[in-house]
């Protein structure tokens, strides 16, 4: 088997990298976090035409698909970019499908309209919310980018839940936003009171697995991006740093945990493609590719953090250093959407394993 | 707190070392291929007196404690006998313990003087094809007709039968749906092992091949009543009673042979030079070998331990257990890492490494895999609830 980028698909690639490159360098992205300012690089995004890519053209994107997108994901990952509202974006979209205009005012006209679904869970799982459209109740924890949106789009009900389209800008939604470590990204909580809301026509519990498999792939994408600024930098600095008269990088054991990062590295990469490219093709194992790539690219990410901030000595553990940035955002993508345990269960679910022993 | 050996115990470690020294390489790679028990290392321990170290005075051993007994059995595993070593004696050094303190003065009397000369050579018979760890299934049954007791049944894995006179048998008096609890009903026997009545076959084995391991297949055997241990029924808490002591000298075997294994790793990692310099001198061979410096180091305290507070007599069930556990894993990992620094030549026999690696496999599974440890650390001691 062979597969390979497309050359639009490598030209984009490198033509956001090196947008990115100038839009968002280190020194910048620290001024925007520490006045939590999101804004600025969300509007650049948008304006510079970045967020219709990866999405169909008849919603008004500009064509191409989750390959696109996982593209885009790992290269904003790579540059720590403030990409909560986009990502929460492109998870809302299968439902927007349903709502063209909607869909539209998202790709085209910049709408923020993000998935409200807990940010600590897989998107499947129950938001608590109940009612109708003409009263939405109920509580989502921790939204990713809620802060940032002006539609939700709220899963309703238990079971088989439904979908409702909701104006943030109502007396019925709150958002209250909470605090993260990883300042690259935002949540908040959606506090709804009798809401307004429009009946989104699709099947909720389908789009919501499309959902959460779109979710697997982008946060595994973003996770590789980091992981891959992080085995660049690790290099660089031990390349650099001397002690007993010599560069860190020439002992050994330094050597081999940053071979290890680098193998991590490619193995994600082999994942996060394959599984990007049958999510989009609608493979019958594309559930399996998707649990797969967000369990063990984010797994690996985490460990190679802790790698980089290991061979990195104290300066890894101070807030001057930029290792901190990645590190927290490899920290909060591998329990973004569902922990590896939590995929690796659904994995598990699709195997035909030996069922446990009975108590 | 004082980690000073006694004066005892460092006279032990070092007459044994010198004693065990005695015999080299050759002698182990030569026994353990060609599937030779090794006599001459039995009887030199026997004649030094070492095989009665724990048995008590008055049957004409030492009565010393479990700490000198791992002592002795660190050290022959240590010499580059490994496993071939300790199991041709381990029997003798602790595994009388419960005849010792249940039998009749007459069986002691009859057995424990020839253990301590080394004349009699005995094996341990509990595990069958349908008994593993879970003991309290042994159907091996022995029925009581006057003053004998006939046995039929099956065992498995019975180490030294071949070159034993006697076995230590457990046996069931009562089935088990017949008995309030399963571990009633189990009666103990020291006995011949009657070749009319036994059938003897040695199991091919990946390793520890100088000693062999036997299925026994049990027809009609006849056991006078004298050779009984104790009472009838109470068989399977005689056996218990000696479950911590052989968790360490197992401990004290995987420590020992975790030793010889390093320091086999690091002479060659001093003496081979690849690219111009020792191999030895690469982080990546350093550092492996230090850290299982370490935790050879960190075992063996916990060994130490556990062997001082059952000398004390006071409960060690956790660090018994640990201290398995631990020696296990460190003596192994040892072992792979000594091979993987030897390269090619560790896949050779002459290097020995080879066979320390087979043979400390062995003690992850026997005589209790290191997932029963965990299963009793996590019910026993940490409350959690039993998982089988
Ligand atoms: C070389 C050798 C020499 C031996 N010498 C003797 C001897 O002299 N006398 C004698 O009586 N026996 C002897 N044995 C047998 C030895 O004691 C048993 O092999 C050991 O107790 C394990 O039993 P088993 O092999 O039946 O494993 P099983 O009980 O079948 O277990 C198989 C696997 O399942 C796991 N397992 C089982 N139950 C649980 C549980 N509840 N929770 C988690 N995991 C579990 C075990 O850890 C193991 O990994 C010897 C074995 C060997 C290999």
């Amino acid at each position: 088997m062979r597969w390979e980028l497309s050359a639009e698909q490598a030209d984009f690639r490198s033509v956001l990298a090196d947008w990115l490159g100038g839009t968002c360098p280190p020194e910048t992205l620290r001024g925007w976090l520490d006045a939590g300012d999101h804004a600025s690089f969300e509007e650049r995004f948008v304006c510079e035409g970045w967020f219709g890519v990866g999405s169909p053209e008849d919603l008004g994107g500009e064509g191409g698909g989750l390959v696109e997108l996982a593209l885009a994901a790992e290269e904003l990952g790579r540059r720590a970019a403030p990409s909560a509202a986009w990502l929460g974006s492109m998870l809302a979209l299968p439902a927007l499908a349903g709502m063209p205009e909607a869909a539209k005012a998202l790709l085209a006209d910049g709408v923020t309209t993000v998935l409200a679904s807990s940010a600590g869970v897989v998107p499947t799982a129950e938001t608590g919310v109940t009612g109708d459209g003409s009263r939405l109740g109920g509580t989502v924890g921790t939204v990713l980018a809620a802060d940032r949106a002006r539609r939700l789009v709220v899963p309703v009900g238990g079971e088989r839940p439904s979908l409702q389209l909701v104006e943030v800008d109502q007396p019925g939604v709150r958002i209250r936003l909470r605090a993260l470590t990883d300042r690259s990204r935002s949540v908040a909580d959606v506090e709804l009171d009798g809401a307004h809301g429009t009946a989104i026509p699709l099947e909720g519990p389908e789009v919501l697995e499309a959902a959460a498999l779109r979710a697997a792939v982008l946060v595994a994408a973003d996770a590789l991006g980091v992981m891959e600024q992080m085995l660049d930098s690790t290099v660089e600095y031990t390349l650099q740093r001397k002690q007993f008269a010599v560069p860190i990088g020439s002992f050994q054991a330094v050597k081999h945990a940053a071979a290890e990062m680098l193998v991590k590295v490619e193995s994600a990469r082999s994942i996060v493609y394959l599984a990007a490219a049958s999510v989009e093709a609608g493979h019958p194992d594309a559930p399996l590719h998707a649990a797969a790539a967000k369990a063990q690219v984010c797994g690996a990410a985490s460990a190679a953090a802790d790698a980089a901030l290991t061979l990195h000595g104290a300066i890894g553990y101070t807030w001057e250093h930029d290792l901190q940035i990645f590190y927290k955002r490899a920290k909060l993508d591998a329990e973004l959407f569902g922990s590896p345990a939590a995929w690796n269960d659904r994995l598990a679910d699709r195997l035909a394993l030996v069922p446990g022993a009975p108590a | 707190m004082d980690f000073e050996l006694t004066d005892d115990q460092s006279t032990i470690r070092d007459a044994v070392r010198d004693l065990a020294g005695k015999f080299d390489d050759q002698y182990w790679l030569e026994h353990d291929r060609d599937k030779q028990f090794p006599t001459e290392f039995y009887d030199a321990l026997a004649t030094g007196g070492w095989l009665g170290i724990t048995t008590p005075e008055e049957y004409g051993g030492h009565g010393f404690g479990i700490t000198e007994a791992s002592i002795l059995i660190e050290e022959v595993a240590k010499s580059g006998g490994g496993m071939n070593a300790a199991s041709a004696i381990h029997l003798s050094i602790f595994g009388m313990h419960p005849v010792i303190k249940h039998g009749s003065d007459e069986l002691k009397k009859r057995t424990l003087p020839r253990i301590v000369d080394g004349s009699l050579h005995v094996c341990f018979g509990v595990t069958e094809p349908g008994a593993g760890l879970d003991t309290t299934r042994i159907t091996t049954f022995a029925r009581r007709e006057g003053d004998h007791y006939r046995v039929n049944g099956r065992k498995v894995w019975i180490s030294k039968a071949v070159e034993s006179e006697k076995v230590l048998l457990l046996t069931r008096t009562q089935k088990v749906d017949e008995v309030a609890k399963k571990t009633d009903g189990m009666t103990l026997f020291l006995t011949d092992l009657d070749r009319s009545r036994i059938d003897i076959r040695p199991i091919p084995k990946m390793g520890r091949n100088a000693v062999t391991s036997n299925e026994l297949f049990i027809d009609d055997l006849m056991i006078p009543v004298e050779d009984r241990v104790g009472e009838e029924g109470k068989g399977f808490t005689y056996i218990l009673d000696g479950l911590n002591p052989e968790r360490m000298l197992v401990a004290a075997e995987a420590l020992g042979l975790g030793r010889v294994a390093l320091d086999r790793a690091v002479t060659y990692g001093n003496q081979r030079e690849v690219f111009g310099r020792p191999i030895g001198m690469n982080q990546g061979l350093q550092f492996p070998l230090a850290d299982s410096l370490a935790r050879l180091d960190a075992a063996e305290l916990v060994l130490r331990k556990a062997t001082w507070l059952y000398d004390q007599g006071k409960p060690c069930g956790r660090e018994a257990n640990t201290a398995k556990y631990l020696c296990a894993d460190a003596g192994f990992q040892a072992a792979d890492r000594a091979l993987q620094t030897h390269g090619g030549m560790g896949y050779s026999e002459e290097y020995n490494v080879a066979r320390y690696f087979r043979e400390a496999r062995l003690l992850k599974i026997a005589p209790l895999s290191q997932e029963m440890v965990l299963n009793y650390l996590g019910s026993h001691v940490l409350g959690l609830p039993r998982s089988y």
